[in-house]
């Protein structure tokens, strides 16, 4: 294995100034559209939320044109994102009914907000008994616009271009354990990871397989029930006897484990990586998407940074030798931006390998930033918006 | 042609059961028919309740529609032999079985982990056999070869998702239990065990499924996975079962 210290690192200055905000330019431009209706409709605090937002996502956007950079930026706003997030939504929940715990005359009234991580559960119980095994309506109503259709429609969307990429660039859930991740510098079980990762990284297939069987067994959306983390900083079954009680323990157990202690161990997604199920169902949108990462056989000399520096365990030696990501990469660019040799790029399928990678990036971030910009945008943007309320501005 | 003796089996009253039974005798092939319709409509149901336990199951037998057919059919087989015995004992307790029999519970419970622990013997190949301290290693003497399937883990998978009570099964047992004979509630099993058996036969699909030794690995976590919340489900049903009386 070649020593990576003597490859020289990419210029701290990609692109001129100039050029990079003629690039930013559509961003900026789609951020003012996304937020036109916060100044419009929106009280003082959403309008402050909605121009900190518009700056904050399209600075990124300029760094990440300048610097040629994409994990170190995307990464500020993903984890702005999943810790701001609990925020507003926890703030909103207070608000409406004075608990984060849902009554269960909200289940019933089918009002609870749509998650999209239940969606491959609904599947089997809609193909056989065209029943939806969530408690929400299908159609926005005016106390629920988070509807089934909706959030669907738009996952299955920008899915089908981005794939995998929606857990690094619109997930709400998966930048706490990315920010616990980011936290120090010492890798404490680096050495299990590397060497049980490929049994780790199959650990979701499982618990997709488990929970898809399971919700159509008992007809009702077991990982929510039974297996999510983000239940401890969202929303839960209102705890009543000793079963909603396990639960709950269940949430927080997880919680601590798998999105606070083993990132802060690993350094590593441990929650998306080695856990989340919709991940893993997601992966499978990375056989049908426009871009992968892929690796330039010719400047590769397999020092290892880039597997080292992939935050899921989605790179191999084989497969880096075979100059392709696992099936659960999720495009979030900590491999390209390793290599000291330029051999991970960006691609756009279909076209030549390392010709014109800068090109393939810049389509890929057009669409995912803007897919950022909308769905964690608008998010952080209601965030910002409560935590202005709480302030005592006059 | 309505029946008209009286079978005093259980203690109850045996005017009620006289009726019942004299009302819902029924021509073989309306019963027949009956039994078909309910258990191709149910079948999603069953598929749903059994699916658990089927696909890890099947994933973990080697590549081929040929292996795979003769272990559905073993699994198919065992689950017929759990549904005649449950109508052997739905008809000789009577109607009242799934809404008043005093031991649901012990037998829900019971099931559920009988099915935990052979989802992780058969399944999931734990624990592994031991072998003497001068026997090789089996991984070394098969190298590149499937693990061989054990039919006796088909069989017993079979059996207790066959007698497991999943709602379908409830209403046949019901409904069972209201024929005049007991030859006639085995067939009224027997039908509507076909109506749901056509389900089970996309389960033969995995067969040509790539065998790579991710997916197998996957399959052994899967049952492991559902291993442990039969376990737990089985359990928590004993426990409140002990403490409720």
């Amino acid at each position: 294995m070649a020593s990576p210290s003597s490859a020289p690192a990419r210029p701290p200055a990609f692109r001129s100034i100039g050029r990079s905000i003629l690039l930013t330019l559509p961003i900026a431009l789609w951020s003012l559209l996304m937020f036109t209706p916060s100044f419009r409709s929106g009280g003082r605090a959403l309008s402050i939320g909605a121009v900190l937002v518009i700056v904050f996502m399209t600075s990124l956007f300029f760094l990440m044109m300048r610097t040629g950079e994409t994990y170190r930026w995307r990464r500020i706003f993903f984890v702005a994102l999943g810790f701001l997030f609990p925020v507003g939504f926890i703030a909103s929940l207070i608000a409406e009914r004075g608990t984060m715990s849902i009554p269960i005359s909200r289940m019933v009234s089918g009002d609870t907000p749509f998650c999209f991580m239940v969606t491959p559960a609904l599947i089997l119980p809609a193909a056989f008994a065209r029943t939806i095994v969530f408690p929400g309506s299908i159609l926005p109503t005016a106390s629920n616009p988070h509807s089934i259709a909706v959030m669907i429609g738009l996952w299955f969307a920008f899915t089908l271009v981005l794939g995998k990429a929606w857990c690094s660039y619109a997930c709400f859930f998966g930048g706490m354990d990315e920010g616990f991740a980011a936290f120090g510098k010492r890798r404490r079980l680096h050495r299990f990871v590397t060497k049980y990762g490929s049994i780790l990284r199959l650990i979701p297939w499982a618990i997709l397989l488990c929970v898809v069987l399971l919700s159509a067994a008992l007809f009702e959306p077991f990982y929510c029930m039974w297996l999510c983390p983000f239940k401890t900083v969202t929303e839960f079954p209102a705890v009543r006897d000793l079963e909603t009680a396990l639960q709950f323990g269940v949430f927080v157990t997880l919680f601590v484990g798998l999105v606070v202690v083993l990132p802060y161990l690993t350094k590593k997604r441990t929650q998306c990586g080695f856990f989340c199920p919709f991940g893993a169902f997601q992966s499978l949108f990375n056989k049908i998407n426009l871009f992968d990462i892929r690796f330039d056989r010719e400047k590769c000399f397999d020092c290892g940074l880039c597997q080292t520096s992939c935050p899921t365990v989605a790179l191999s030696k084989e497969s880096v030798r075979e100059g392709k990501t696992l099936l659960n990469c999720m495009k979030c660019g900590a491999c390209v931006d390793a290599c000291k040799k330029d051999a991970a790029v960006w691609h756009l399928k279909g076209t030549p390998v390392a010709v014109k990678p800068e090109r393939a990036r810049l389509l890929f971030l057009y669409g995912a930033w803007a897919l950022a910009t909308m769905f964690g945008g608008s998010i952080l943007a209601n965030s910002i918006a409560t935590m202005v309320h709480w302030l005592p501005l006059k | 042609m309505a029946y008209e003796a009286v079978t005093p089996v259980t203690g109850r009253s045996a005017e009620n059961r006289y009726t019942t039974r004299k009302m819902a005798a029924l021509p073989l092939a309306a019963s027949a028919g009956e039994a078909l319709v309910l258990g191709l409509t149910t079948g999603p149901v069953c598929l749903a309740s059994c699916g658990p336990v089927v696909l890890p199951w099947m994933l973990v037998q080697p590549k081929g529609i040929g292996p795979h057919s003769r272990q559905l059919l073993l699994f198919l087989a065992a689950r017929l032999a759990g549904y005649m015995v449950f109508a052997a004992a739905a008809w000789l307790v009577g109607a009242a079985i799934p809404r008043a029999w005093s031991g649901r519970s012990w037998a829900y419970g019971g099931i559920e982990l009988l099915l935990a622990i052979a989802l992780l013997v058969y399944a999931a190949g734990w624990p592994r056999p031991r072998r003497a301290l001068s026997e090789p290693s089996p991984r070394l003497v098969r190298i590149g070869e499937a693990p061989r399937p054990r039919p006796s883990g088909a069989v017993a998978l079979g059996f207790l998702t066959g007698i497991n009570l999943c709602p379908p099964f409830l209403v046949a047992g019901v409904r069972a239990a209201q024929l005049a004979h007991l030859s006639g509630a085995l067939f009224f099993f027997l039908c509507f065990f076909a109506g749901t058996a056509i389900w089970f036969l996309p389960f033969l699909s995995l067969g040509f499924l790539q065998r790579t030794p991710a997916v197998v690995t996957v399959a052994r976590m899967v049952a492991v996975l559902l291993a442990c919340w039969y376990g737990f489900s089985g359990a928590s049903l004993l426990i409140e079962r002990i403490i409720n009386g």
